[in-house]
């Protein structure tokens, strides 16, 4: 590991949402077991490796499952009800964020694409300090 | 190597209490040391598992419940693994037990989730989740549960009706339990026709939010013969940290929690099949079906018979007794001190305390407690009747 984790590394957050808001969507992929780990980060979960390669990836995928938020946490009241789906990527990680339709139209297997978003206005006001330059991502259906 | 043993137990009924938490713990301490000298006498140690402070605005648990204890200068601290931290406090006490580093050491825990309302709670327990991808995604407890829930739906032949049914089971079982915070019975309609949550799973799949402390006793079997209390011996303990993000880890087969359980299995010489009664972690209905998998107890894609008597569960069901305290679902899930209220029924049920739930001839418990979601953090310990040393 010689690279530097500063915030210009994709295996830090701000490295990884800086590259996600020009639609980079920065994957770290281990080179001895081929997990792929979304945001990148330093060690591999699955092996232990700290061999990550990061790559851009494909930003479409399927959704694995899914539901809708009812009873959201306040700072988000306004928004609700909203979609939320666990997503796998066809490059093979999974991740959870909104789906932007409603509940009653998706379905597992939906074909969906991640776009991002800068963040709203009440969402800036619950960002913590160093969140307020980080894109929020949502999942439009394909 | 010294036998760990439970000694002794309290805990106020679970609900939305007018007490703060350190008095909950007062009234937790109280009983369980009833018919012993006092805790200055005898506790070495104190663990607190306490899931957040934004429930009261205070941190310091350790040293906060040491002092209303009585015990000054002993060492103490909080253990934080949201729901998993009462169990998390368990572990410590029994390990500083068994490997000699105290003789008497207090694991508790506390939680006074009513204080800031139901909005305050959903956001308390956000913070367990994966800040930088889910928490800003606006996701919620029950609707994390709900994506496990839908996809178990997806690939079993379960459906919302069994997750109600294990509804039913366990507010039937908390109906005869002192300690619990629902003690009506329900039927399947109750569940069914409660409001949407986060589909599939409705207001009555899921734990309710609720007030609670709780007070565990562990020392050494020398020890508690001394004082004249009837020991339960924790033959195990097992702990597992897996992904925060419930999306990268596998939502079908919880492999922390098989992990945890195997370890607890192992150190106390037992299979799943030796269980007699356990105690699920069911903050949501779905747990309690994909948990019995995971632990041994039915064979993948069964746990949602978890509701049905053991002789109508598919071959290959243990026939064990699920969360015969009314689990987390209807006894309560005061989140810090959900893990060793679990212990609680469990040393009331291996003593012969239970009342009109005891299980005859009960001499193994298993407790396995999840913090985060599902197996973000898993500990299960084993309980016995049997005590050495």
């Amino acid at each position: 590991m010689s690279e530097r984790l500063d915030s210009e590394s994709p295996l830090t957050l701000p490295g990884f949402f800086s590259a996600l808001a020009d639609g980079d969507l920065l994957g770290g992929v281990c080179t001895d077991c081929g997990e792929v780990l979304i945001p990148p980060r330093p060690a591999c979960y699955a092996c232990g490796s700290r061999e990550i390669e990061v790559e851009s990836l494909a930003r479409e995928g399927h959704v694995y499952t899914y539901t809708e938020v009812r009873t959201p946490p306040p700072a988000f009241e306004a928004d609700a009800p909203y979609t939320v789906a666990v997503v796998e990527l066809v490059s093979g990680g999974r991740l959870t964020g909104r789906v932007n339709a409603p509940y009653e139209s998706v379905a597992i297997g939906d074909a969906v694409e991640l776009q991002v978003r800068a963040p709203t206005d009440d969402e800036l006001e619950i960002a913590l300090s160093y969140e307020t330059e980080w894109p929020v991502h949502v999942f439009e259906p394909l | 190597m010294h036998q760990p043993v439970i000694a002794a137990v309290g805990a106020p009924t679970v609900g939305r209490s007018d007490l703060p938490g350190r008095d909950l713990f007062s009234v937790a301490l109280a009983e369980a040391f009833e018919e012993l000298p006092d805790p200055a006498e005898l506790v070495e140690a104190v663990y607190v598992g306490n899931q957040s402070e934004t429930y009261e605005h205070q941190i310091m648990y350790g040293t906060l419940l040491a002092e209303w204890a009585g015990l000054r200068h002993v060492p103490a601290e909080r253990v934080e693994g949201c729901a998993a931290a009462g169990a998390l406090a368990l572990r410590h006490a029994v390990k500083d037990v068994r490997n000699g580093e105290h003789e008497a050491v207090l694991a508790c825990g506390v939680e006074k989730m009513s204080a800031g309302g139901t909005g305050g709670a959903t956001d308390a327990l956000s913070a367990a989740f994966d800040r930088a991808l889910e928490q800003r995604s606006g996701i919620t407890a029950p609707s994390q549960y709900a994506l496990l829930a839908q996809r178990y739906l997806y690939e079993t032949d379960a459906t919302e009706r069994d997750l109600a049914a294990i509804a039913v089971k366990n507010h039937a079982n908390a109906s005869k339990n002192p300690r619990a915070q629902f003690r009506d019975e329900i039927d399947i309609d109750t569940v069914l026709d409660s409001p949407s949550v986060a589909p599939p799973l409705k207001l009555f799949d899921c734990a309710p939010v609720g007030d609670g402390a709780a007070a565990v006793f562990v020392t050494t079997a020398e020890l508690a013969a001394d004082l004249d209390v009837t020991p339960v011996a924790v033959t195990g303990t097992g702990a597992a940290a897996n992904n925060i993000a419930v999306a990268e880890r596998n939502m079908t087969e919880i492999e922390g929690a098989r992990i945890a359980a195997t370890r607890a299995y192992e150190e106390a010489g037992i299979e799943p099949a030796d269980v007699d009664i356990a105690e699920m972690h069911d903050a949501f209905t779905v747990c309690e079906a994909l948990l019995s998998e995971a632990v041994g107890f039915a064979p993948k894609g069964t746990g949602y018979q978890s509701y049905h008597d053991a002789t109508e569960r598919d071959d290959g069901w243990t026939d064990v007794e699920l969360s015969t305290s009314g689990g987390l679902k209807a006894r309560g899930h005061p989140i810090g001190a959900t893990g060793l209220l679990q212990a609680i029924e469990a040393y009331e049920q291996l003593t012969g305390g239970a009342g009109d739930r005891q299980v005859d001839g009960a001499e193994t418990a298993f407790l396995m407690n999840e913090g985060g979601v599902a197996d973000a953090v898993t500990v299960a310990h084993v309980l016995s009747t049997e005590v050495s040393g």
